[in-house]
């Protein structure tokens, strides 16, 4: 990270972000299923999983990946490089921090995971 | 001296509200420094009754000369064509406008409703209405593809949900002082000095839009309305982002989103439950992307562009 990257986010928001961030990862790695399928291809289905997110308790981790369908590896619907879905190139992604920014998810992330809110 | 005659058929008055808020030139302008008389407005007219009628007839049988109509709102055709829903000064006000429109050497519908049926044509339009020469984008509407005025002009579409109100005194004054032949008009009827470039044109989230961050919450000044909230600055024709409203913001500097009111389709989607202020996708692909760009160019520059993204776009810039 160079000097002025994360300028806004404090050194303990960024330590707290790598713990949860490190405990996802885990968690996914640990064999954790989570509802890849169907995608939220229509924007009635987003809405639908948004709204089952919106019931969740803000530190739901574990439903919270569940529920959006994580995976460590980007999704990819074809052989087309184009198509990857990963969130390195989400709408709701922040580079810098390394975050998903979606309100229903607000998740440490790492680049190179995916969901099915993903959007471009 | 230009005659102006300004009706309303199916209309909230939102486009009078707007007008008489206009600055530069003013209502006000428009008789003192340009020597227009106002025949009738709706808001500023004294007559009632029988005297109202008496300017109508007198306009279209040619005793008073009448430069310039204004219609505002949709013309209600409902029921079953007669036009009963809305009648004004004994009759049904679609036979007025039919007749003012032909005694008139220009028109111009004002706002969505008179230019393309707005809100009031929206699915399943139980009024059964529509624009002066457009339903939707279905050139048309009430007067036939083919009508022109006196002056030789298509009917002059002035839209917006309500228009600015300098778009609307600026092309009074441009018709008035005998400079119409200069307005340039697009495909559907608008003066191009106002709907040539976009709504994104000028646009302070245009940075944000550059790199591809989202704006996730209404008021929020860090971000691009497009990706999440159903902005449709990018597809949307109007100055509003150069030609401030209240000279000092607009909707997307205030956080909100465009709504592409100066479209014809508008409200978009019909209104559908969940497609107001939320960005429609296919494949978490926008359904609309921005004007000119395919899919495959889309997905290639948002690669790009989150990866060339400084950090200062992710944050809140704006200092109070």
């Amino acid at each position: 990270m160079s000097e002025n990257e994360g300028e806004n986010i404090s050194p303990e928001q960024v330590a707290t972000d790598q713990a949860l961030r490190k405990k996802l990862e885990h968690k996914l790695g640990s064999g954790l299923v989570t509802e890849v399928e169907p995608r939220a291809y229509s924007s009635n289905e987003v809405n639908a999983i948004v709204a089952r997110l919106q019931a969740l308790a803000e530190k739901d981790y574990t439903t919270k990946l569940i529920t959006a369908g994580f995976t460590s590896k980007a999704y990819n619907p074809s052989d087309d490089d184009d198509d990857e879905q990963a969130c390195e190139t989400c709408m709701y992604y922040l580079v810098h921090r390394k975050f998903c920014e979606l309100p229903e998810l607000m998740l440490p992330v790492e680049e190179s995971w995916s969901c099915r809110l993903w959007r471009i | 001296m230009a005659n102006i005659l300004w009706l309303q058929g199916g209309a909230c008055s939102g486009n009078t509200m707007s007008f008489l808020n206009a600055e530069e030139p003013s209502a006000c302008d428009l008789v003192t420094d340009f020597g227009m008389n106002i025949l009738w407005q709706p808001s500023l007219g004294v007559e009632l009754g029988d005297d109202v009628k008496n300017i109508l007839t007198n306009c279209v049988s040619g005793e008073t000369k009448l430069d310039i109509f204004v219609f505002e709102g949709s013309v209600v055709n409902a029921p079953n064509g007669t036009g009963e829903w809305n009648r004004f000064c004994g009759r049904p006000m679609k036979e007025w406008v039919r007749e003012l429109c032909d005694a008139a050497d220009f028109v111009v519908a004002l706002g969505d409703c008179a230019t393309w049926g707005g809100i009031p044509a929206t699915a399943p339009n139980p009024s059964e209405s529509e624009g002066l020469q457009f339903l939707k984008r279905a050139n048309g509407g009430f007067l036939g593809a083919d009508f022109t005025s006196k002056a030789g002009l298509p009917v002059i579409n002035i839209p917006g949900c309500p228009a600015h109100p300098d778009w609307v005194t600026q092309i009074l004054v441009a018709i008035a002082t005998g400079r119409a032949g200069d307005l340039a008009l697009d495909e559907f009827q608008r003066p191009k000095t106002f709907f040539q470039s976009f709504t994104q044109t000028g646009c302070t989230r245009n940075m944000h839009f550059a790199y591809k961050v989202s704006t996730t919450e209404f008021g929020q000044r860090k971000g691009c309305l497009f990706y999440d909230l159903g902005c449709r600055g990018p597809m949307t024709h109007s100055p509003c982002n150069r030609i401030l409203w209240n000279r000092v913001s607009s909707k997307t500097r205030a956080g909100m989103p465009c709504l592409g009111c100066t479209e014809p389709e508008f409200p978009f989607f019909d209104l559908a439950p969940g497609t107001v202020f939320k960005t429609q996708t296919v494949m978490g692909v926008p359904k609309d992307l921005p004007t000119g760009v395919d899919k495959k160019g889309y997905i290639k520059l948002t690669g790009a562009a989150k990866a060339a993204m400084p950090a200062w776009a992710e944050q809140d810039i704006f200092v109070v």
